[in-house]
């Protein structure tokens, strides 16, 4: 029986061995996709006051929407909200750095952008912030992905990715879907 | 042969020593199958997580 044990240890320690190399190679994966890509889980902690969303600068209904900031970096903003996006529409360039920051004025939401890792929540309180960089252009499907209600389904939104010539914004730094065909 | 209860073929050795014999002869064997049928399962499952890794996670580009 000896031989026996000495043969299960020994492929026990040869799987066990296999296993280390498998989280060895999982573990190096996703490092590699973090440092060397930059594929991190959107991490913003900031808060903001759900109840008076209308009346602050930044997610007043006049500043909603995609906005080059004068130091050039490209923001779009939207609200989320029982059971729509506000705007329903935006558009972002493709190759060139973007962010989007959400809240929401009621319960908790959530998008996705088809084709891409864009992906977070969005909490009543907070203000979730995701940087990323398309890399093809067309119109991509933005549905709420944590559902919120009756109309959660029907809760979608699109992002209008162009190519970068064509994303001219205008003397305000602004550009939407009506302006943009 | 050795009288016992079991039904006939289930315990008919002609002794412990020759069940011991059997035993090993067994276990020669077993854990071999058992280690292809576990190295074709995880094989399966890393493919596939390094499928989509590469050819889902990767194309879909930067977020933060």
């Amino acid at each position: 029986m000896a031989n026996h044990e000495d043969a299960i240890l020994k492929s026990e320690l040869r799987w066990g061995m296999i296993v280390g190399a498998i989280v060895a190679v999982i573990l190096g994966a996703i490092l590699y996709a973090a440092l060397a890509m930059h594929i991190n889980p959107p991490s913003n902690r900031e808060y903001v006051d759900p109840k008076t969303l209308h009346l602050s600068a930044e997610f007043t209904e006049t500043n909603l929407g995609t906005r080059v900031d004068p130091n050039g970096q490209i923001v779009a903003r939207v609200i989320a909200t029982q059971f729509e996006f506000v705007p329903n529409c935006i558009v972002l360039p493709a190759e060139r750095d973007v962010t989007l920051r959400l809240t929401s004025p009621d319960v908790i939401h959530g998008i996705l952008v088809t084709g891409t890792n864009v992906n977070t929540m969005i909490l009543p309180g907070y203000v979730s912030q995701v940087h990323t960089r398309f890399t093809k252009t067309g119109d991509l499907l933005m549905p709420c992905h944590e559902f919120c209600g009756l109309g959660h389904s029907q809760m979608m939104a699109t992002v209008r990715v162009v190519p970068p010539e064509q994303f001219n914004p205008g003397p305000d730094g602004r550009i939407a879907c009506g302006n943009h065909r | 042969m050795a009288e016992n209860c079991y039904p006939a073929g289930l315990h008919d050795y002609a002794s412990d020593a020759e069940e011991m014999e059997r035993l090993d002869e067994a276990l020669d064997e077993t854990p071999r199958g058992a280690l292809v049928v576990a190295a074709i399962a995880v094989a399966l499952l890393i493919v596939g997580w390094l499928g989509l890794y590469f050819l889902v996670f990767l194309p879909r580009g930067t977020v933060g």
